[in-house]
């Protein structure tokens, strides 16, 4: 019985996942942006409901017909009920209050294409520039991606009354903006598809290099980063030559995941990363996305960065890296974000391509800048181009100082490792 | 393109010489109908109405109820669409098989534009 318990609770876990930000995107639709919370909660409710049902009658032969079919009639129901009490802004409710229009707008809203459309509408209503960025990533999560409040706390390493505070705000904004349930077209798309980019890749990098929330939480953040990101990539008016070139970076990204960690769940660099632990599937689907982005002739940061990591993809070992092709790509990129971070990592390739102390010269330029104060990357990084320039104590010490910082634990460690490292050279 | 009532009049159930299956089998086809509608964006909303009510006859402010007459003509519903011209609105109200199997009356009639304000 626990087991059945246990196996039907999985099942609806995997439902929920899939299903969830389908529904809540075609029921945000019904309602009206400005009821996207009446939306949440009948999508949930319908859950909870499946949840009950199944665990005394057992799954039914067609879980996802079940589950949307139980929605729908939540759905009209609460239209038919609280006709005169909300305004429901969308043509689609006033269809779906009439017994002859019912049920023509119910099997036409449900269709596969009406589903993935409404999916698009939703991602670019949560990454509305009147949405703050902390609040357009937590409202991803929450209505596309079928996060819980807890799942989404524990991944941004904040308290579940911080995150819901994030969702009433952004759900507000939307109301009060009256923002509307579409895709934006002409001028406009280009503007607010690079915002929505901008969102999903910082939610990739929150699960890529957060050092916060358990493994699989951050694994499934660069996953469904990934699906929303394909979900804009299928959609032929919407489409870009951007959109594929951070489907690649994420993909190539995401194949080599798994091998940051050792079986001590310590964190790796590039360097110390087993290789054949790299997701070959993942890396041969990130190829063939960058080849897709750089089709047309543009060039963007996701391109950039997307090669230099198809390059560390492809590279057989750490040693045998194409640097120089690197380098020049962070010269590219220099010209487009000329942030301390790209210069740092710049530093890094320039040691292979020349000598640590040529990096080294490079740093003492941006040497200063506040970005780095707490920046963890900067401390190790510099170190590393000491030791290599047999400077053994400043290394050290810049060790010793990175772990003044605020770090997690697993860091500190692979700092530790690394001082140890260095000592036993001194 | 220019917006059309188009009224719905039957006398009494129109759909009462029909068996269960024959019934089952018209509202499948209204509902293929009105979908259609919606899909190509023609329909802005159609309802169907109960077939009791109330008449008034008002005469300078004086009012007089009824009479209510089943037996006669009434309005059963209505849709509310868009059309290039009456002789396309016209189109699709004939298209409508609400009375392919029955008998019964449309009204097609423009919603009046206003001319706007100066």
């Amino acid at each position: 019985m626990t087991v059945d318990k246990k196996n039907i609770s999985d099942q609806i876990d995997h439902l929920f996942r899939y299903e969830y930000g389908k529904l809540v995107s075609v029921l945000t639709k019904t309602f009206g942006t400005s009821n996207i919370e009446l939306a949440e909660d009948v999508v949930q409710e319908a859950m909870l409901e499946a949840l009950h049902k199944w665990t005394y009658n057992g799954v039914p032969d067609n879980p996802v017909g079940w589950i949307y079919k139980v929605a729908k009639y939540k759905a009209v129901n609460i239209l038919n009920r609280e006709k005169y009490k909300r305004a429901y802004a969308s043509e689609v409710a006033h269809h779906l209050q009439s017994e002859w229009t019912l049920e023509p707008t119910l099997r036409h809203i449900f269709t596969d294409k009406e589903i993935a459309d409404d999916q698009l509408r939703m991602i670019f209503t949560c990454c509305h520039p009147s949405v703050s960025t902390d609040s357009q990533v937590s409202l991803t999560l929450k209505t596309l991606c079928g996060f819980s409040i807890p799942e989404i706390a524990k991944a941004f390493l904040t308290t579940e009354e911080n995150i819901n505070k994030r969702l009433v705000r952004a759900r507000k904004t939307i109301k009060a903006a009256d923002i509307p349930f579409e895709v934006p077209t002409g001028n406009e798309l280009e503007q607010r598809l690079s915002s929505v980019l901008e969102t999903i890749y910082l939610l990739f990098n929150e699960g890529y290099n957060a050092t916060s929330g358990t493994n699989l939480i951050r694994y499934e953040l660069c996953e469904e980063a990934i699906r929303l990101a394909e979900i804009i990539a299928s959609n032929p008016n919407v489409k870009s030559s951007n959109t594929y070139a951070l489907l690649a970076l994420m993909t190539l990204n995401t194949a080599r995941f798994n091998s940051r960690m050792d079986e001590f769940d310590n964190l790796l660099d590039l360097e110390h990363q087993d290789r054949s632990q790299w997701d070959k599937e993942l890396i041969k689907k990130g190829l063939y996305y960058l080849d897709f982005a750089t089709e047309q002739n543009e060039v963007s940061m996701y391109h950039i960065l997307a090669t230099i990591s198809a390059h560390h993809c492809t590279a057989l070992t750490y040693e045998s890296t194409d640097w120089e092709g690197i380098l020049a790509l962070y010269d590219l990129l220099i010209k487009i974000d000329k942030s301390p971070i790209v210069l740092l990592n710049r530093a890094v390739v320039l040691s292979k391509t020349s000598t640590p102390q040529k990096a080294l010269e490079q740093l003492q330029k941006i040497k200063g800048n506040p970005a780095f104060y707490s920046y963890l990357p900067y401390y190790t990084t510099k170190a590393a181009l000491h030791f290599q320039n047999n400077e053994v104590k400043i290394a050290i010490e810049l060790l010793n100082a990175a772990l003044e910082l605020p770090v997690e634990k697993k860091r500190k460690n692979l700092i530790d490792r690394k001082i140890k490292e260095y000592s036993k050279n001194n | 393109m220019q917006e059309f009532m188009i009224f719905i009049k039957t006398k009494g159930d129109h759909l009462e010489g029909l068996s269960p299956e024959q019934q089952q089998a018209h509202v499948q086809k209204i509902g293929e109908y009105i979908g259609g509608l919606m899909e190509s964006g023609k329909l802005k909303g159609a309802q169907p109405l109960e077939m009791d009510g109330a008449i008034i006859q008002g005469n300078k402010g004086v009012f007089k109820d009824g009479p209510f007459n089943e037996s006669k003509e009434v309005i059963v519903g209505y849709f509310h669409i868009v059309a290039e011209n009456l002789e396309e609105a016209v189109q699709i109200a004939k298209a409508n098989p609400m009375f392919h199997d029955a008998e019964g009356a449309i009204e097609v009639r423009p919603i009046k534009q206003m001319d706007g304000i100066n």
